[in-house]
């Protein structure tokens, strides 16, 4: 994970590239969307947008993508002012919405060849590059149907290919994993991690944390229409956190964690030999799992409870929305 | 990247048009509607047959039929092209595409331009179907063939104003049956309330007065004094007649009639004063200036002879040269007192031909009305948007 040691500034000096929202207010009538939103991410990275239904991720992504207006806040996307020229920052922008839309009767090809012209690119040009990118999300296949015949999934990767069609150097991409089967999840994963290599900025919205976990190098938690942490992966792996240490014997574990002065607790109802340990940070948990093998416990698992945003999801925007702060405004999510 | 204005346009007009040439309803409407105008045809070219008028077919059959026919295609297409036109961005708003399409390069004009210029190219495939039964019209020889370029012109004009107050209800509105319901309601305002508002206007126009008989020395009918009392014909004695006398009396003058030609010149004023109400048509004619059929009437070209007998009696072949002599008439105010100081005014005030056409003035109104439609819906599509009407999403 390159770059990924400093936390997440909000500076204006990072306005020559990537993204960065400061302020963000949004209305929809009485329902307050969005209150006090700062975002940032940067390019060569995948930062990931993480917040419970109605949080305001969907409405974020829309005033991130030139599409909405904040009320109150500025948005920097690519070096350009939002707000001063929103028109200027369309070519930098690839937006996936949530919501699947095609034109029915035409064919995927078709789709993504239009899309491309109303880039500006000429009419081979778009063909090529529809062409190929039909092939990069395995639709190559299909790219002579209607787009009413493709499943969820298919669509999805449709829509993914058609936000990709102006090589966007920002891309923005609301719930992207959502109806897709394993493989294209995986697929998905190395794309988004080959387009951070490439020095894009890449934005995800998603409910699925484990997922993130395997691909962003920086994470924004959202609830109730606020930021709550804005978070790279290496401080959420540095976070306390809780590991469960399995043994081939409950005793011996047991008796080797006492030795080495380690508090633990045993999950109640367990029948395998299971203890849970809470570590400060990744070089403690390496220690407590070297003095256990020396003490000469045969360990047979030794991993995190949960994913490391799971972890800050819990502690903070969990923790945040038990506060009774939350509402779900329709307007926002589905 | 860059996005030429037009190439804009272009690709959103063909998204949309391939869209709508594959929808299978599309064509069953084609076919319903040909279907239609030819039953149309066929029965006008029936009834204005030798054998239905008793061996002698009408004059003028090819003229009634191509107007009949033009009027049909007016009709039609206004009752088509909302419906083309008013689902074209609120559609889009619901399925998720627009603001797929306003992420690109596009600005709210091309989007406007190109779905305008869609739903016009979709409903002028209803005029295009319609030629062959034009070209029958035709084909009988009496269509006044300056008037047949004309009404297909002003007809697709009036395509064209219909699906542009479409396209900008539609930018304008988030439920697609509201904006199919409104732009009816707009060309209904436009076609039935611009007739309902000078029907209503014309009691304002309303004027008591004093006018006198006439007498025409060369009709003997209009010299004949009748008895107030029985109704029966006054002898030269003052006394009514009896039946057996009255009808000798119509007998002499029917033979003295054969040669008789109405002209109102010929009529003389008296000294018998009455009252009566005059109706100023003239006064609210513009009202009807909007309504489409006028539009293309008035400048539809009308054969010279329609306006030939004398000014006062003009007779169209068809219901456009119809609407054309109708308008012109309310525009002239035909409705005048016959006697002023003695002298018979003949006519109206105005030679209708003479008159400044009207459908300058609707068609204005129209695209005005479509402008302001249009621009009010483009405030709509501009992103980042502002305002969003309540309940709608984005995206």
């Amino acid at each position: 994970m390159p770059d990924a040691t400093e936390p997440v500034a909000l500076e204006p000096v990072q306005h020559d590239a990537g993204i960065v929202a400061t302020g963000l207010a949004r209305a929809f009538g009485a329902v307050q969307a969005v209150k006090q939103i700062d975002f940032a991410a940067r390019p060569g990275e995948v930062t990931a947008l993480i917040g419970p239904n109605g949080s305001g991720k969907t409405t974020l992504l829309l005033m991130l993508a030139s599409l909405l207006k904040p009320d109150a806040g500025t948005v920097h996307v690519g070096g350009v002012n939002l707000g001063d020229d929103p028109r200027a920052a369309r070519p930098l922008i690839g937006w996936m919405p949530d919501t699947l839309g095609v034109w029915e009767t035409l064919t995927a090809r078709e789709i993504l060849i239009s899309i491309g012209r109303l880039y500006g690119m000429d009419k081979a040009t778009s063909a090529a590059r529809a062409d190929d990118l039909l092939q990069l999300v395995k639709l190559a296949d299909l790219a002579a149907q209607p787009s009413r015949v493709l499943s969820r999934g298919q669509q999805q990767r449709l829509s993914l290919a058609r936000a990709l069609m102006n090589d966007p150097s920002i891309l923005l991409l609301d719930e992207p994993a959502s109806g897709l089967d394993p493989g294209a999840r995986i697929d998905l994963r190395n794309l988004l991690r080959k387009f951070a290599g490439e020095g894009r900025t890449v934005v995800v919205s998603s409910h699925v944390l484990s997922e993130l976990d395997e691909i962003a190098d920086a994470a924004v938690f959202v609830a109730a229409g606020r930021t709550v942490r804005n978070q790279t992966v290496k401080e959420a792996d540095a976070q306390k956190r809780r590991y469960s240490v399995r043994g081939l014997d409950h005793e011996a574990l047991l008796d080797g964690l006492t030795a080495q002065g380690v508090p633990y607790t045993v999950p109640a109802g367990q029948r395998r030999a299971e203890a849970l340990v809470d570590v400060a940070t990744e070089a403690q948990a390496a220690d407590v799992l070297r003095l256990l093998v020396e003490h000469g416990v045969s360990i047979t698992a030794f991993a995190p409870t949960v994913g490391a945003l799971e972890e800050t999801y819990m502690s903070s925007v969990y923790d945040h929305e038990s506060g009774g702060s939350a509402t779900n405004p329709e307007e926002t999510e589905k | 990247m860059k996005l030429g204005y037009a190439a804009g346009v272009r690709t959103v007009v063909e998204l949309e048009l391939k869209q709508r040439l594959r929808s299978k309803s599309w064509y069953i409407m084609l076919a319903v509607w040909f279907v239609v105008i030819a039953l149309v045809t066929a029965l006008a070219a029936y009834t204005a047959s030798a054998s239905w008028n008793g061996g002698e077919a009408d004059s003028g059959t090819g003229q009634l039929m191509f107007e009949l026919v033009a009027g049909f295609v007016l009709l039609f297409g206004l009752l088509v092209a909302p419906a083309l036109s008013a689902n074209s961005i609120t559609g889009d708003r619901s399925g998720g595409t627009l603001a797929v399409l306003q992420n690109t390069l596009l600005t709210p004009g091309q989007i406007l331009w190109g779905k305008w210029v869609a739903a016009w190219v979709a409903a002028l495939g209803f005029l295009v179907v319609t030629l062959p039964m034009i070209a029958w019209a035709v084909s009988y020889g009496d269509v006044h063939l300056p008037a047949v370029p004309v009404i297909l012109l002003m007809s697709a004009v009036e395509l064209g104003v219909a699906c542009a107050i479409g396209v900008g209800i539609s930018a304008r509105s988030s439920r697609p049956l509201f904006a199919v319901v409104s732009t009816y309601l707009v060309v209904a305002l436009l076609t039935v309330g611009t007739l309902i508002a000078f029907g209503l206007s014309l009691r304002f126009t309303q004027e008591e007065i004093v006018d006198y008989e006439v007498v025409n020395p060369k009709d003997p009918y209009s010299q004949l004094e009748h008895d107030p009392e029985t109704g029966r014909l006054l002898g030269e004695d003052g006394e009514p007649m009896t039946p057996v006398e009255e009808t000798k009396v119509y007998e002499e003058l029917d033979a003295e009639m054969q040669n008789y030609v109405y002209n109102p010149e010929d009529e003389i004023c008296t000294e018998r004063s009455y009252e009566r109400t005059i109706v100023h048509t003239e006064r609210t004619a513009w009202l009807l200036a909007a309504n489409p059929f006028v539009v293309v009437a008035d400048a539809v070209p009308v054969e010279p002879n329609v306006y030939h007998q004398g000014q006062s009696s003009y007779s169209p072949d068809g219901p456009i040269g119809a609407i054309q002599v109708g308008v012109r008439s309310a525009q002239a105010g035909y409705d005048g007192p016959n006697c002023v100081d003695g002298e018979r005014q003949v006519g109206p005030a105005e030679d209708p031909r003479d008159l400044a056409p009207m459908w300058p003035l609707g068609l204005g109104v129209q695209a005005l009305l479509a402008g302001i439609l249009v621009f009010s819906g483009r405030r709509r599509l501009v992103t980042p948007a502002g305002k969003l009407a309540a309940g709608t999403r984005i995206a």
